[in-house]
C-alpha cells in the first residue's frame, strides 16, 4: 500500500533570498527524514521513500528543489547554499527536531551544507554519491558534455532498467527535463564542486554516514573516501552492484545501511 | 537547619542545596547537532536562583556548556574545577575558577568541596559536598575506578549520591566504554552506602544517526534502581525527573 501522505506547497521567508514557495511531498510518520534530490528531479528518490515508509516508521519530506519538476525558481534562489538556507527554514518553520537529512549527487551536497548551518534540529546527515567537494585526481564527470545515453551508463551499475530514450517523451516531460538541466547549471555550475567546501567540513560535529555506489561513474568511489575523510567521525560504507543513484537501483541496500548502520562493520570499508 | 536537598535540571546537571548554600553541577542549556538531553531543561540561565559555587568536572560540551551559562548574571560566582576547564572558563568570562585535583579541597560558604578521582574519555574529577554531617557525591560521567573505594574513608558518610547509569560506549573508539553502567553504579552506590541516591545522565541521546554510528547507551535507569535494590538494599533510589525538588 503506498505511505504518501500528501504533498504540500510551503511559502517559505528565506534571508538572503526572500519567499520561496517549496512543494513537499511526505510518505508515512514517525521518525522524521528529509531526503534531497539530486539533478535527476524528486522522481529519482519518491519510490525510495515511499519503500522506506512502508519499511518502518519513519515521515519522509521529500521537496522538489525549485526549478526543477517544472516549478518556479525565484531569480535570487541560484545556488547551493540558498537551497540549504531554504530547507534550513523549513525545518524551522515545520518545528521538526532529530532529522536525519539524506542526499543524493547534488542533494548530497545541500545536505553538507545544511550540516554547516549547524541547526540542533539535524541531528545526522546522509551523504550518497554526494559531490560539491574538489577532489584532485577525482573530478566529477562533466554532465553537461554528456550524452544522456553516457549519464545512464555512468549513472548506474546497470542501466538497462533505467534507460530512457528523451526523443520518445512526451513534450511536456521533455520541457521538464530541460527545465531540470538548467537549475542544475544554475546551483551547481559546470563543475558541480565548490573548492572551499571540503575544508569547511572539517567543522562538522554532526553524525554522518556516506553511502557509496561501487560502479558510480559520476563521482568514482576514491571520490566518496575523501568526502568522509573530510567530515570528523563521518563512516563510510560500499554498496555492491550500485551506481550514482543507490536509492533507485539498490534502494533496500540504503534502507539497511542506515537502519541498520549500528551493526555495519565499517572497517571493512576501510583501506 | 536548612535541607539538603537536590533538583535535576536535566543530564548531569543539578542544583544541590546544601549547608543553606546552592550550588550548580555541570551546566548544559542548550543543543547541538548531535547532542540531546532526551528530557526536558528544567530551568533557563534566567531562572537560576543565586548561585554559590558551580562544579564542572571536565570539559566536554554536554557538562561544560559555558558559552550558554556566560549568560548567568554574576561571573565572579566560584567556580570549582577540574583543571582542564580552568582557561576556557576564564575566557568566557569568569573571574573566580578553582582548579581542584583528586583530594584536594576548597571552601564555599561554609561547605567544603572536595574533588574525588574519575576516569572518562578525558581528564575528569567527581566531587563530594560536606556540611555538618551531611555530604552529597556527585559523580559527573565517570566510569566506575577502584580509587572511588576510598571516599568513604577519606571523606566520611555520603549522604545523597548523584551518579550516571548510562554506560556510553564510543563505537569509532573500539567501542570503548566511557560511563559506569547501571551495574557498576549499583555496586558504587553498596560502596558509598548513601541514603538516597538519584540516577543521571541516561537520557542522552546523539540523535537517530548519532545513537547508531557514534554511541550506545542505556537510556533506562530502571536497571540501576534495580541493581541497586540487590546490592545496596540501604539506600533509596529515586528516578527523577528534570524540574523535580527531593530532600534528603
Amino acid at each position: 500500500m503506498p505511505a504518501a501522505v500528501n504533498t504540500a506547497v510551503y511559502p517559505v521567508d528565506v534571508a538572503g533570498v526572500g519567499p520561496v514557495e517549496v512543494s513537499v511531498a511526505e510518505y508515512g510518520s514517525g521518525q522524521p527524514f528529509l531526503l534531497l534530490h539530486g539533478g535527476a528531479g524528486p522522481q529519482s528518490v519518491t519510490g525510495f521513500a515511499e519503500r522506506f515508509a512502508a519499511a518502518h516508521d519513519v515521515r519522509v519530506l521529500v521537496p522538489t528543489h525549485p526549478g526543477f519538476g517544472g516549478t518556479p525558481r525565484p531569480e535570487a534562489l541560484r545556488s547551493i547554499p540558498g537551497l540549504a538556507a531554504l530547507y534550513n527554514a523549513l525545518l524551522d518553520q515545520l518545528d521538526l527536531q532529530d532529522v536525519t537529512v539524506i542526499g543524493n549527487s547534488i542533494g548530497g551536497w545541500i545536505t553538507a551544507q545544511i550540516a554547516l548551518l549547524k541547526s540542533p534540529r539535524v541531528s545526522g546527515i546522509v551523504l550518497i554519491d554526494a559531490v560539491g567537494i574538489e577532489v584532485p585526481g577525482h573530478p566529477v564527470a562533466d554532465f553537461f558534455s554528456l550524452t544522456m545515453d553516457e549519464v545512464f551508463q555512468r549513472s548506474f551499475h546497470n542501466p538497462e532498467p533505467f534507460r530512457v530514450d528523451p526523443a520518445t517523451l512526451p513534450s511536456a516531460a521533455q520541457a521538464i527535463a530541460a527545465g531540470n538541466r538548467a537549475a542544475i547549471s544554475v546551483y551547481a555550475g559546470a563543475t558541480m564542486t565548490d573548492p572551499a567546501l571540503a575544508g569547511r567540513l572539517g567543522t562538522l560535529e554532526v553524525p554522518t554516514l556516506v553511502l557509496w555506489g561501487d560502479s558510480d561513474g559520476i563521482v568514482d568511489v576514491d571520490y566518496g573516501r575523501a568526502y568522509a575523510a573530510a567530515i570528523p567521525m563521518a563512516r563510510f560504507q560500499l554498496l555492491v552492484e550500485t551506481g550514482h543513484s543507490p536509492q533507485q537501483e539498490t534502494p533496500d541496500q540504503v534502507i539497511r545501511a542506515i537502519w541498520d548502520s549500528a551493526e555495519t562493520d565499517f572497517a571493512a570499508f576501510a583501506r | 537547619m536548612s535541607k539538603t536537598a537536590v533538583t535535576r535540571i536535566t543530564h548531569s546537571c543539578h542544583l544541590i542545596e546544601i549547608g543553606g548554600r546552592t550550588f550548580l553541577t555541570d551546566p548544559w542549556f542548550s543543543t547541538r547537532p548531535g547532542y540531546y538531553q532526551g528530557e526536558p531543561i528544567a530551568a533557563g540561565i534566567a531562572d537560576l536562583p543565586r548561585l554559590d559555587g558551580v562544579l564542572i568536572t571536565h570539559e566536554h560540551y554536554d557538562h561544560c556548556d559555558l558559552d550558554a551559562f556566560a549568560a548567568y548574571r554574576d561571573h565572579s560566582v566560584p567556580l570549582f574545577t577540574a583543571e582542564t576547564v580552568v582557561d576556557v572558563a576564564r575566557k568566557h568570562g569568569f573571574t573566580d575558577v578553582t582548579a581542584l585535583a583528586p583530594w584536594q579541597e576548597a571552601e564555599a560558604g561554609g561547605v567544603t568541596i572536595t574533588a574525588t578521582p574519575a576516569k572518562h574519555g578525558v581528564y575528569e574529577v567527581t566531587f563530594v559536598l560536606r556540611s555538618g554531617p551531611e555530604a552529597v557525591y556527585f559523580a559527573g560521567d565517570t566510569m566506575l575506578i577502584p580509587e572511588l573505594s576510598e571516599i568513604p574513608q577519606r571523606l566520611g558518610h555520603i549522604s545523597l549520591a548523584l551518579l550516571p547509569t548510562n554506560g556510553l560506549h564510543i563505537r569509532p573508539a573500539n567501542n570503548m566504554q566511557v560511563v559506569m553502567n547501571a551495574q557498576e553504579a549499583a555496586d558504587l552506590t553498596a560502596i558509598l552506602k548513601p541514603e538516597l541516591a538519584i540516577p543521571h545522565h541516561y537520557a542522552f541521546t546523539k540523535g537517530f544517526l548519532g545513537d547508531r554510528l557514534i554511541t550506545s547507551s542505556d537510556k533506562n535507569p530502571q536497571r540501576y534502581q534495580d541493581a541497586s535494590r540487590d546490592v545496596a538494599p540501604g539506600t533509596s533510589v529515586r528516578i527523577v525527573q528534570p524540574g523535580t525538588r527531593v530532600e534528603l
